[in-house]
Parts: structure tokens; C-alpha cells; sequence
């Protein structure tokens, strides 16, 4: 028998919420406790979550021996909080929302730490586990449009379109790149293996924070270019998206369809539908269902998570490099 | 504080609920997002959406299914204006979950997003939800909060559709009711129904784990027979967790109707004739939903539901 493991989560925002339920229904998972330094939701949460311990701060949180954490606090808190987390020795095993630090340094420092803990971890780079990207790389992989020469990426949503704060609330979030490019860097070092930036270039509506930022990559096969603004018209959504063109045809992908033209002149065209996209709970996305299954089971069966905390590191160098290209540009 | 228990209006038995689903006028598919680019502009404007919705009512629909927002609050507007509420019960879907969690983004996570609404409830003037509202949050209570939400949305309904509008079930967004129910939330769905029952409203919930669900209720004592329950069902089985089959069993395990088929097309994926042939085979079905984005698509789908589900 397997004893269930006691998984906690810090930090009862929109995404600690939707982990937290999603484990609920996890065979072998119980979700031992919840953790969130504010006090009214502290309280809301005790009345609400009956059953589960609601703790205020990562001390408390040892006392309990947590098998596994999820840290799903504000990006700026990931370092410190992971970092208590394996070096207190509260729990080894970690699931981290994206991204997994503010800077590269940070990333490092954690993978290092992580290295040394031992244990399973995890970065939640979400659309890794959308059945459209994951078919995408399956045609890579099987060389479906020969040797990639070049893509184009982009992240696009229209969440701060006309918005007066747009800087203030923005920058909270660490700005689009961190927010939501970080998803095509992810894929795109999953898909393409480990790139270095050309040129890159910012802007911003309200001066502090980043609105949108293009940027070119490069390694010795292949050259891409992304775009990422979440002030765009006709993106409702946060949507993710690639062209990729190879010797052999094109390949393109979103959060829901595959496109691929043959240079014969067969084409194929896939959405959610055809991919077999159920999963045992649906919670807001059946993604988070397969996420956090995999990072249970790779906790279970002691086995590499992924994207860890090494796949997430490189997604947070690429970011940096485009910040420091854009600076000595401006 | 005593309630009386109000009569709830129901869509007779005999009849199912045909209604019009707002996807569209939200300018949503779950098919791609492309499509919606793609899509006419004019779609999101109430009178157009309107007209739609007065075709379909026209080809047999009684109803629209909607999510509180502005732009849906402006079609029963229009649709009151025209004198064409009265033709429709209403089934309101609470709360917009992506208005509140593109605000959330907007104004920093769950504290800003809380007093953005405190804020339009304390500005609405609704003395009664203001009052609920403050005792739930003095005493950090839950369900107090919960009703002055709920009377909030229900007020900003009766006071665009009017007195003649028919507000049929009131159902919780999916995003509420599966999270309730991954945390074994068995005292939410009990204050919602009792909530809605004394309120004379259909309690109701949406929700993408139908088997789960009816499961859970079953072990709970709630009895699913005085509920609307609004969960995707279609040919394909698209959203339909955890598997086609195990959704049509637990409906077939129902005592009495309580399904409101939606993604009934699978956003599109499936030809109207074969997504309903499917629908309409099935047991204990209440109603069925769909979107429409054009006026030859409110005839034909209505119609078309209205021959093969209300015989």
C-alpha cells in the first residue's frame, strides 16, 4: 500500500486555489495545509476549507512534515520561500509556479540548493501539458517537418489592453516577458534545445513596466524571433503560439490546434478534440490536472519531474539576457 | 432571519429548456481562438445578439443561458425594450469567471479583486446585500458574503431584464462548483440551494465533472431532481470528465431530469443533426443549450432541437 503523501500549498491566490483542489482529487494525495501570511484570508479559509489545517507562516508549516510543497505566492517571493522551504529542510520535494525566480542568479541558486536536497521539483510551465504542444513536439521529434531552420513565437493576451495602471499592476506581476512570455521561452527551449538571445527590444505604456517585447534567439541549427504584449486586441485569452518552418514543411501551434503543411502538399490539422484531451477532474484547464499528476507521480516514484528547477533556470537566463540586450539598446 | 419558502417557476415538465447559450455574444469557442478573430464584430453588440436570440425564440427556443456580465445584462435590456423578455426563462450562470479573473490580473491577485466588488456592491445601493454583506464580513463568515453576492447579481438582472422576465435557476460557474467540489465543500452546495429555493429560484450548477458531481450528491443527501445541472455533453466527449461513458451512466442513474446539455455542438467540432441526434437519446435530460453566431444558425439549430428533444 502507499501511504497518501501530505502536500501543502503557500499562498491561497487564484493558482494556490486551483492546486490545492486539483490535489484534493489526486489519488494517494492529502492536502495537509494551507499557508497564507494574510490573516483575513486566513480566516476566510478556515471556515471555508474545513478540514485541512490553514497555517500563516512556514514555521508552522514544519511542524506538519510536509511530504511536498506547492509555492504559489507572488513571483517576487518564490526565492525566499523556496529557499526556507529546502534549506530549513521542510520539505524536499517542490512544485514552484512559474517563474521560478526573479532573475537567473536566483534560479541558479535554487537549482543549486535543489541539487544538494535531493528530491523531486518542479516549475509549473503549464502548457507543457496542453495536448496541442505536446502533439507539437511529437511531430518534432519524429522529424515530421525535416531539420527546423527558423520559428516564430509569440504570447499574447489582452489583459492589461486599456487599463489606466496598467504600469503599477503590471509590474507587480514582473512584467509580460516573466508573466506570460515565459511560456513561449519554455516551449521553445523544450522544442528547440538551449538558445542564446541576438537583439531584443522593450516597451512600455506607462513606463514601469514592460507592455510588450520582441526579441531574436539563435543557436547553431536555428533562429527565431518572439513577441509577447498582453496589451493586444482580439486575445481574450492568454494565448500561446508558434510558426515553425523546416526542410520538409511547416508546422504551426497554439493552445488549441496543430497546423502542419507538407512540402508534398498534404496538410493536417488537429484541435483539442482530436488529441485526447480528458482528464479524471477537470479544473479550470485539464492541464493542471495532468500537471500536478505528473509531479505526485514523480514524487511517488521518485523520479525527474519536468520542467525542474535546471529547465526553469535556462527559461529565467533567457529572460535576463533579453532585458540586459534591450537595455544596452536603449 | 425567518424566509419563506417562494414557489420556484418551472419550465413544465413535459417541456424541455431550449436555450440560447452566450458564448458567442462573449465572443467565445472553445474550438480555437482563432475563430473568434475571425468572427463578425457585430456579434458582441446586444441588439444584435438581440435579434439572434429573438430568431431562435422564434424556431422554438424558450430561454437564454447566460453569464452575468455588462454585455449580457444589455441583451436582456434590448430584449426587454422589444418587448421580448417575457417569451424567455432565464438561466444565469454566477460568477463571470473571466471578468473576475482578468480584474484579479489587473489589480493584483484576490485582495484587489475583493474590494473592487465590495466596491460595487457597496455602490449599487442594494440595502440588503450591503448589510448581508457587512455582518459576513465582520464575522469573517463565508456564506453571509456568499448570499450578498448572489442577491448583488440577481438585482443586476431584475433590474436590466424587468419585471417581466422569467429568472428561471440561478447556477454556480463552474470554476465554483468543481473547486467546491475537489474540497468536499458540501455545506457550499447546500447554502446555494437552500439559498435559491426560498429566493423561488431553480438552485443550479455548472460543472465539467457531471459524473463526480451527481456522485458526490448522492452521498451528500442533496437530491438532484430539484436542480438544474448544466454540464457538457456531446457526441465526442469533448469536456466531458472523466470519460463520455462514465457521464452517461451517472445521468442514466438520475431519479429524475436534471441535465441542461451544453457544448452540445463541441464548440462547433460537430454538424447540429448529429449533435443532436446524440443529445436527444439520451435519458433525463431537462434541457439542452447552444451557442449561435448567425441567424441561419438560430433557425436550424432550435428547430432542430425543438423536433428531436421537446416531442
Amino acid at each position: 500500500l502507499i501511504r497518501d503523501l501530505k502536500i501543502a500549498v503557500v499562498g491561497l491566490g487564484k493558482m494556490g486555489l486551483v492546486h490545492a483542489g486539483i490535489l484534493s482529487v489526486l489519488p494517494n494525495v492529502q492536502v495537509t495545509a494551507l499557508c497564507d501570511k494574510s490573516r483575513l484570508i486566513r480566516r476566510f479559509s478556515e471556515k471555508v476549507f474545513r478540514g485541512v489545517q490553514i497555517v500563516s507562516d512556514l514555521e508552522e508549516l514544519s511542524w506538519l512534515h510536509p511530504d511536498a510543497v506547492f509555492v504559489t505566492t507572488p513571483v517576487r517571493s518564490h526565492f525566499a520561500v523556496a529557499k526556507a522551504l529546502l534549506v530549513e529542510k521542510i520539505a524536499s520535494n517542490l512544485f514552484v509556479e512559474k517563474t521560478l525566480a526573479q532573475s537567473c542568479e536566483e534560479s541558479e541558486e535554487l537549482k543549486n540548493i535543489a541539487h544538494s536536497v535531493g528530491g523531486v521539483n518542479m516549475v509549473g510551465y503549464l502548457r507543457r501539458f496542453y495536448v496541442s504542444f505536446s502533439k507539437a513536439r511529437d511531430l518534432l521529434l519524429q522529424d515530421a517537418i525535416g531539420r527546423v531552420t527558423f520559428f516564430k513565437a509569440y504570447a499574447f493576451s489582452s489583459d492589461f489592453l486599456g487599463t489606466e495602471k496598467s504600469g503599477e499592476a503590471s509590474a507587480s506581476r514582473g512584467g509580460v516577458l516573466r508573466d506570460l512570455g515565459c511560456y513561449a521561452v519554455d516551449l521553445a527551449l523544450w522544442f528547440f534545445g538551449d538558445l542564446r538571445v541576438r537583439s531584443a527590444d522593450l516597451s512600455s505604456g506607462s513606463g514601469c513596466s514592460e507592455d510588450s517585447v520582441k526579441f531574436e534567439v539563435e543557436n547553431s541549427e536555428l533562429k527565431g524571433e518572439f513577441e509577447t504584449s498582453w496589451c493586444m486586441q482580439d486575445y481574450r485569452l492568454p494565448e500561446v503560439g508558434f510558426s515553425v518552418a523546416g526542410s520538409k514543411g511547416n508546422l504551426q501551434v497554439s493552445d488549441d490546434q496543430v497546423n502542419l503543411v507538407l512540402a508534398s502538399g498534404e496538410s493536417f490539422r488537429w484541435y483539442r478534440h482530436d488529441l485526447n484531451d480528458s482528464v479524471p477532474f477537470w479544473l479550470g484547464l485539464p492541464e493542471y490536472y495532468r500537471e500536478d499528476l505528473h509531479f505526485v507521480r514523480s514524487v511517488i516514484e521518485g523520479k525527474k519531474a519536468e520542467p525542474d528547477f535546471d529547465a526553469a533556470s535556462k527559461v529565467d537566463k533567457i529572460i535576463d539576457e533579453v532585458e540586459k540586450k534591450a537595455g544596452e539598446k536603449n | 432571519m425567518k424566509w419563506k419558502r417562494k414557489r420556484v417557476r418551472k419550465i413544465s415538465k413535459e417541456s424541455k429548456a431550449l436555450l440560447v447559450g452566450d458564448n458567442p455574444f462573449h465572443n467565445v469557442s472553445h474550438l480555437s481562438q482563432e475563430r473568434t478573430r475571425l468572427r463578425e464584430r457585430n456579434l458582441v453588440l446586444p441588439e444584435h445578439a438581440a435579434s439572434l436570440i429573438t430568431e431562435a425564440v422564434d424556431n422554438g427556443a424558450n430561454g437564454f443561458m447566460f453569464s452575468i456580465s455588462d454585455t449580457t445584462l444589455s441583451i436582456l435590456k434590448v430584449l426587454r425594450e422589444k418587448g421580448e423578455i417575457g417569451r424567455l426563462s432565464l438561466f444565469a450562470i454566477v460568477p463571470y469567471a473571466y471578468e473576475y479573473v482578468k480584474l484579479s490580473t489587473q489589480v493584483g491577485g484576490i485582495p484587489g479583486l475583493s474590494k473592487k466588488v465590495a466596491a460595487r456592491i457597496a455602490f449599487s445601493g442594494n440595502i440588503k446585500a450591503i448589510a448581508m454583506g457587512l455582518i459576513g464580513f465582520l464575522r469573517t463568515d463565508p456564506l453571509p458574503l456568499m448570499k450578498t453576492y448572489l442577491t448583488f447579481e440577481i438585482s443586476r438582472i431584475r433590474s436590466s431584464a424587468g419585471k417581466m422576465a422569467k429568472l428561471q435557476s440561478v447556477l454556480l460557474h463552474e470554476v465554483i462548483t468543481d473547486l467546491a467540489l475537489a474540497m468536499n465543500m458540501d455545506w457550499l452546495f447546500k447554502a446555494h440551494i437552500d439559498y435559491m429555493l426560498r429566493l423561488g429560484i431553480e438552485p443550479g450548477f455548472n460543472t465539467c465533472n457531471f459524473a463526480f458531481l451527481t456522485r458526490r450528491f448522492k452521498e451528500w443527501g442533496i437530491d438532484s431532481s430539484r436542480l438544474s445541472i448544466a454540464s457538457p455533453f456531446n457526441k465526442v466527449g469533448f469536456q466531458m470528465s472523466p470519460s463520455r461513458q462514465e457521464c452517461e451512466e451517472a445521468l442514466e442513474s438520475l431519479s429524475e431530469p436534471a441535465l441542461i446539455a451544453i457544448s452540445i455542438l463541441a464548440a462547433g467540432y460537430l454538424k447540429p443533426s448529429e449533435a443532436i441526434d446524440y443529445i436527444a437519446a439520451l435519458p433525463n435530460i431537462k434541457g439542452a443549450a447552444a451557442g449561435i453566431s448567425k441567424t441561419i444558425h438560430a433557425q436550424e439549430t432550435f428547430k432542430l432541437l425543438k423536433e428531436r428533444l421537446d416531442r
